[in-house]
């Protein structure tokens, strides 16, 4: 799966979406984000460590985006359930939480030209090796490195997720 | 005035072959100048009348073409909006995002032009082909 990995960048979304020739299932990939975003224009909070990336998804018709925009949030709950084994709490429609603080979320942006979907653009944000929390987001935000005491390994898990969700929209869209 | 008269006279036999048929036709001039046709005893007559009626028969295609405007694909709210009115805008330019379907829905001008009004507000509940941009 070809990935762009970026070192610093604003928004993993915003540099996918101006991709001159976007290619089903290019990842971007950065290590920091400076503006993340999440649904309706949040923030995300992006340090090094952590797991950010946006994935090109193939033309599909808006129901089954939006399925697999809901469906996404459960393969990152299941393969933290099954991988970690943590208890993963799914909150509708994209956020995944542990120990009732948020750990992960998807987001899909769909760029719209004379109501049609040009492309679609996921992105996925996962607190993974993250060592604390700023103060103002210590009781909402956590991470595997603080619910595990352990380092996961970054790029095995994008690639495990990427997979599964490319199975999962097979099934939506068959 | 001769002239006229002769031509009033002149009824023409011919062939005429379209795609492999052959038809036998007559032209002569009826008088009121109006040509008539004569094709397998069916008469046809054609005029400045008929030409005259013949061209609001005619179906033109129901959208207008030349209406710049931005629609909204699906049932939403605007969360953001990019642009302001008397802006210009080129083609796939983003002019607004819509929260829809647990999805941010970014629209690109399928059009170039200057924004002449802006229908909508952010936070606004928009519904599918409502206007939501009027470019010029």
């Amino acid at each position: 799966m070809p990935i762009v990995e970026l070192e610093k960048i604003e928004s993993t979304q915003d540099f996918a979406k101006k991709l001159e020739n976007p290619k089903p299932w290019q990842v971007i990939l950065a290590k920091e984000q400076t503006g993340g975003k999440g649904r309706k224009g949040d923030f995300w909070y992006s340090p090094r460590g952590g797991l950010y990336f946006s994935v090109i998804l193939p033309k599909s018709n808006i129901d089954d985006l939006q399925t697999l925009t809901i469906i996404s949030a459960f393969i990152i709950g299941k393969y933290i359930k099954e991988k970690f084994n943590l208890e993963p709490f799914i909150k509708l429609p994209n956020d995944v939480y542990l120990n009732g603080k948020k750990v992960a979320g998807v987001i899909t942006e769909n760029v719209i030209e004379a109501k049609e979907v040009k492309f679609s653009v996921m992105g996925i944000g996962i607190n993974t090796n993250i060592a604390r929390f700023p103060k103002d987001l210590e009781n909402i935000a956590t991470s595997f490195k603080i619910e595990l005491g352990k380092k996961v390994d970054n790029e095995k898990i994008l690639k495990q997720i990427i997979e599964r969700i490319k199975e999962q929209l097979k099934v939506i869209s068959e | 005035m001769g002239d006229v008269r002769e031509i009033k006279n002149v009824r023409t036999k011919m062939k005429i072959k379209i795609g492999e048929k052959v038809y036998d036709i007559e032209i002569s001039e009826s008088g009121c100048g109006k040509v008539k046709i004569v094709v397998k005893g069916k008469e046809f007559l054609f005029g400045k009348e008929e030409k005259e009626i013949s061209i609001p028969q005619v179906s033109l295609p129901k959208r207008n073409f030349l209406k710049k405007e931005i629609l909204a694909p699906i049932d939403g709210v605007i969360s953001e909006i990019f642009i302001k009115e008397a802006d210009f805008v080129k083609k796939n330019q983003k002019v607004l995002t819509l929260s829809s379907m647990k999805m941010e829905n970014e629209l690109v001008s399928e059009f170039e032009g200057k924004i002449k009004e802006i229908l909508v507000k952010k936070g606004q509940k928009i519904k599918k082909d409502e206007v939501l941009i009027k470019l010029i």
